[in-house]
């Protein structure tokens, strides 16, 4: 009931009450009574005024509500007195709420949260797979085969993700694209936020499109950024190679695409892409989805697919080894969580920090758990007195209850308040770079009720249970009570000694598994990568699409490496065509005259585009022969380098020098000879074996060379040149679309992204846990001081010095901290194991992060100790004995 | 003058029953029409029947509204509902049938064998 309805109904009981006594004293006067001695019958006919009031409420039903109100006021003044228990209590439930709701809403958004699309359970990926696992979807030849033939299948929609070049108002710019076939969203059932999404008829001619010739629909966060949200957006147009498309629509911006984290900019349909690709029957460059009718069995679909496949399959011109790979059958899997690279990657640690959270999450409770076993303790005496004097055990009970439930609502709304925080710093953390990932981590109902969930079974199981215990004290027994007398408390000491223990344990598992964690990182960052990590600038730099492989942009590269390897700080300038740790990557298949390769896969190597200047730029060593000229140039004799891994691989102890390189896949092109040996650079990060290398000048590509990366080596931070350098490139020729703008340093942080944040929040969940268990040892302590008061009295009156009582409480300390640590130890090898995919150069026995957190549980145990050991050794044996 | 009886355990509820149904009254009134109806014989303590017009409200028996006393005051008045109506007559039968018994039972002389 509201307050003011509870108000009209107190005034209104009031008024009636107020009229019967009137109106009964006034009967009286008119029967010839005196006004005066009326009053006083009518109110002695009535009764007590108060008490028919409180019957009134009872019979409306408003005395629980009122001692409901009571208790919690009382709850709020009894916490009120004791500021550090209601401090220390609300602040534990509040990590653990706070620290498990955002690990949840991480993992929600990444791997449980299937996307809004409609009915997301009847749509599959349309997948080639073979000895190799699944990679993709059809060329799209056999992609219009399947969608025109397959009957399973409602409809089947491709996309794939591209960057595009576009030019916005006189403007180069490269946005991230998409290209999808004109049913895409329709098939997918997701609408536009403004305007129209794209249809079927906008994807028939190459090129053209549809009947309002070339159109795109944009995602609503480049609407907000590059158009300022403005209504004026859709209708504009914008040249994209040759074509003018029109913004048609505004799509949410999580459903631009079923690429989960990857934000898309710009969506188009596929006839707007490549002419060539489109009918290119050996090109893999699609994913494939598709909506099953209802009621077809998977298997049916999936066979159908595959004998449309299969037909197609027989007429490409392709190895029987590569095709046992990679494009044997027709795989489906489920589509409605989109496709699964964010999952996978991300599975394995966000199952490690669940666990870490759970059991900060547990450290929470137990240290709630004492803090209620010491404050019902303490109030036994309260409790038995009440009792006593005829307090009912269920309003003792229901007190003990709002008590519980003021500190659960204070927890939960912190809690979410710092999960609302959290949420928000990781988000921040995964947009970071050039590939930013993007996560929808705001607050929902789904994540609400999740807090409130832990949060009240926290409070039932940790606050509820040791306040139902000391409400069932005898009043005879409770009354007895006194710090020297501890009837019935021994009990409950040893419960909270132990729960000390506990709570050391978990700040044990906690802090050796943020150790390890910690040292695999280490270890991760102090491989040697091949490379100079620090002081190189890297930006991509692209030429119109007309000049492409052209001469005119070959003598743009010359004169922009002249000019901005003259600028004051710079040591050296390179192109490339990929910088490692960038993400691009390029396959190139081989032949090597004199080598027979024992499978398809030996033929493959992995292949990039250097100038000369390269390995002085990247730091990265010429082992053997020579490196590339400015005499390396078109018309001369091709030479090529390899990496260290590529030579032993080919060539075992032999010299790689010499031998010729040919590309099975380009004809044309000459033998390229060997002419050097460089040093492994781990362009994919740390892990794994180094790939096999070929790199050529960037003059005798095999194909046109696009956009390149342009390297450039700083005396000092290589952030403060970028203005100046991108400012010559754009002298040296204005039209130069310059984007991704970065150092290898921060690509290299950003490749061990999911190293760092397993490390960094593993870390911050051991200091939270460290902090409660200090919390509690301190607790456990000054308790056991304060319990032992006049023990200590008489040992320091039969002359124990100050030194053996301190001795005395430190030796507690230290018994209850050691306990923990054993107890630790056993779990921490647990999760190690589990969690042996992330760990990197460390077994799970690593003694330094053994050690490491031992020696940390230990210097704090020794420091929470310190205040109650001082206390204990300053006792005054006099005023100690005198003590109650 | 006959002295007053004190009211039987349990029947102020029907008792109000009966009273609003012979027409709205406010609390007062229920007090003088038992009053009225008995002769001024049953003896009503006056603060108990305000908690059992809130209970039987609560119950949904009888709905209050307020209005205009006599006197022209402000007060509410009570009027039985249709639920009112059916429990009042529930309850009268099973009375009657409960105080035909017991004057059976108080009734009943020796057998005479």
């Amino acid at each position: 009931m509201s307050i003011f309805r509870r108000r009209k109904f107190e005034s209104e009981m009031e008024a009636e009450l107020r009229f019967h006594l009137e109106s009964y004293r006034d009967d009286l006067v008119r029967s010839g009574m005196d006004p005066r001695e009326a009053e006083r019958q009518a109110r002695l006919a009535f009764g007590t005024v108060e008490a028919t009031k409180d019957q009134c409420r009872q019979a409306w039903g408003l005395e629980r509500l009122d001692e409901l109100r009571a208790d919690l006021r009382y709850a709020l003044r009894g916490l009120r007195r004791n500021p550090g228990f209601a401090a220390v209590a609300v602040l534990s439930l509040a990590l653990g709420t706070g620290v498990n709701t955002a690990i949840f809403g991480l993992t929600d958004a990444v791997l449980l949260r299937p996307l809004a699309v409609r009915d997301p359970a009847g749509l599959v990926f349309i997948q080639n797979a073979g000895a190799e696992g699944a990679n993709g979807g059809p060329p799209y030849p056999c992609f219009e085969l399947l969608r025109d033939q397959a009957s399973a299948f409602q409809g089947l929609a491709a996309f794939s993700s591209s960057n595009l070049e576009v030019q916005i108002d006189d403007r180069r710019e490269l946005a991230r694209g998409e290209y999808v076939s004109g049913n895409f969203y329709d098939l997918l059932g997701i609408r536009p936020l403004a305007g129209r999404a794209l249809r079927a008829a906008d994807d028939r001619t190459p090129e053209q499109g549809g009947p309002d010739g070339p159109v795109a629909v944009i995602s609503h966060n480049y609407w907000q950024r590059r158009f300022g949200g403005s209504r004026e957006a859709i209708g504009h147009s914008f040249q994209m190679g040759e074509s003018t498309v029109t913004i048609v629509g505004i799509m949410p911006s999580g459903l631009m695409s079923l690429e989960p984290g990857r934000p898309v900019d710009i969506a188009v349909p596929m006839m707007l892409s490549d002419a060539a690709s489109l009918r290119n029957r050996g090109a893999w460059w699609l994913e494939v989805v598709g909506r099953l009718k209802p009621g077809v069995r998977l298997e049916r679909a999936r066979a159908q697919a595959d004998a449309l496949f299969q037909g197609f399959m027989g007429g490409l011109e392709i190895s029987p080894e590569v095709r046992r790979l990679y494009f044997d059958r027709i795989q489906l899997a489920p589509a409605g969580g989109g496709t699964d690279a964010l999952r996978t990657r991300f599975a394995a640690p966000l199952a490690a920090l669940m666990l870490l959270s759970g059991l900060v999450l547990l450290a929470a409770c137990v240290t709630v758990a004492n803090l209620m076993l010491a404050r019902a303790t303490a109030r036994a005496r309260e409790f038995a007195i009440r009792l006593a004097i005829g307090a009912g055990r269920g309003r003792l009970i229901r007190q003990a209850l709002a008590e519980t439930l003021v500190l659960m609502g204070a927890g939960a709304a912190l809690g979410t308040l710092l999960a609302v925080q959290g949420e928000a710093a990781l988000a921040r953390y995964f947009a970071a770079g050039n590939n930013p990932i993007v996560l929808d981590l705001s607050l929902d109902r789904r994540l609400l009720f999740f807090a409130l969930a832990i949060a009240v079974a926290t409070g039932v199981a940790c606050g509820l249970v040791p306040a139902l215990r000391a409400v069932r004290i005898a009043p005879g027994a409770g009354m007895q009570l006194s710090s020297r007398t501890v009837s019935g408390s021994r009990e409950s000491a040893r419960t909270g000694r132990a729960l000390v223990v506990l709570q050391v344990g978990l700040s044990m598992v906690l802090l050796a598994g943020a150790g390890l964690f910690l040292r695999s990182l280490r270890q991760l960052q102090s491989v040697d990568p091949g490379f100079a990590r620090q002081g190189v600038l890297t930006m991509d730099v692209a030429p119109e699409h007309a000049d492409f492989g052209s001469v005119a942009w070959m003598t743009v590269q010359r004169r922009i490496l002249d000019t901005v390897g003259g600028l004051p700080g710079v040591r050296s300038a390179s192109w490339s065509s990929m910088t490692p740790l960038n993400g691009r990557d390029r396959g190139e298949v081989l032949e090597i005259p004199g080598y027979s390769p024992p499978t398809e896969e030996a033929r493959r190597v992995h292949l990039a585009y250097l100038s000369p200047e390269y390995l002085a730029t990247l730091g990265t060593p010429l082992l053997k022969g020579r490196n590339f000229t400015a005499r390396d140039r078109p018309g001369s004799p091709a030479a090529a380098l390899v990496n260290e891994s590529a030579a032993r691989f080919y060539f075992g102890q032999g010299d790689a020098i010499g031998r010729k390189i040919v590309f099975a896949h380009k004809p044309g092109k000459p033998a390229y000879e060997i002419v050097g040996v460089v040093r492994d650079s781990r362009h994919q990060g740390p892990r794994g074996e180094p790939w096999r290398f070929v790199y050529l000048p960037v003059l005798q590509a095999i194909d046109p060379v696009s956009r390149l990366t342009l390297s450039v080596r700083t005396a000092g931070n290589p952030q403060a040149l970028a203005v100046a350098v991108v400012k010559s490139v754009q002298a040296a020729r204005s039209t130069l679309l310059v984007s991704n703008i970065s150092t290898i340093e921060k690509q290299v942080e950003l490749s061990l992204m999911k190293e760092r944040l397993v490390s960094t929040l593993s870390t911050a969940f051991a200091a939270v846990a460290l902090v409660l268990s200090c919390i509690g040892l301190y607790g456990m302590l000054a308790y056991a001081v304060a319990r032992r008061t006049a023990e200590m009295g008489i040992r320091m009156a039969l002359g124990a010095t100050a030194g053996q009582t301190m001795r005395l409480i430190l030796r507690e300390a230290l018994i209850l901290a050691g306990s923990g640590i054993l107890l630790g130890i056993v779990p921490v090898a647990g999760i190690a194991r589990l969690a042996h995919a992330l760990l990197f150069g460390v077994t799970w026995s690593d003694p330094f992060a053994f050690a490491g957190a031992i020696l940390i549980l230990l210097v704090f145990a020794a420091l929470a100790a310190a205040v109650p050991a001082r206390r204990a050794g300053r006792l005054d044996p006099m005023t100690a004995l005198r003590c109650d | 003058m006959k002295p007053p009886v004190e009211l039987v355990q349990g029947t102020l509820d029907m008792l109000i029953l009966k009273a609003v149904s012979l027409g709205g009254l406010h609390g007062y009134g229920v007090l003088l029409r038992l009053q009225q109806l008995t002769g001024g014989q049953l003896q009503v303590p006056q603060g108990s029947l305000y908690p059992a017009l809130y209970r039987l409200e609560k119950q949904g028996l009888i709905a209050s509204e307020w209005g205009e006393s006599e006197n022209h005051r402000k007060a509410r008045f009570y009027a039985l509902t249709p639920a009112g109506r059916k429990r009042l007559k529930a309850e009268t039968d099973s009375w009657s049938r409960f105080s035909l018994l017991v004057a059976g039972i108080l009734g009943a002389s020796p057998e005479e064998t």
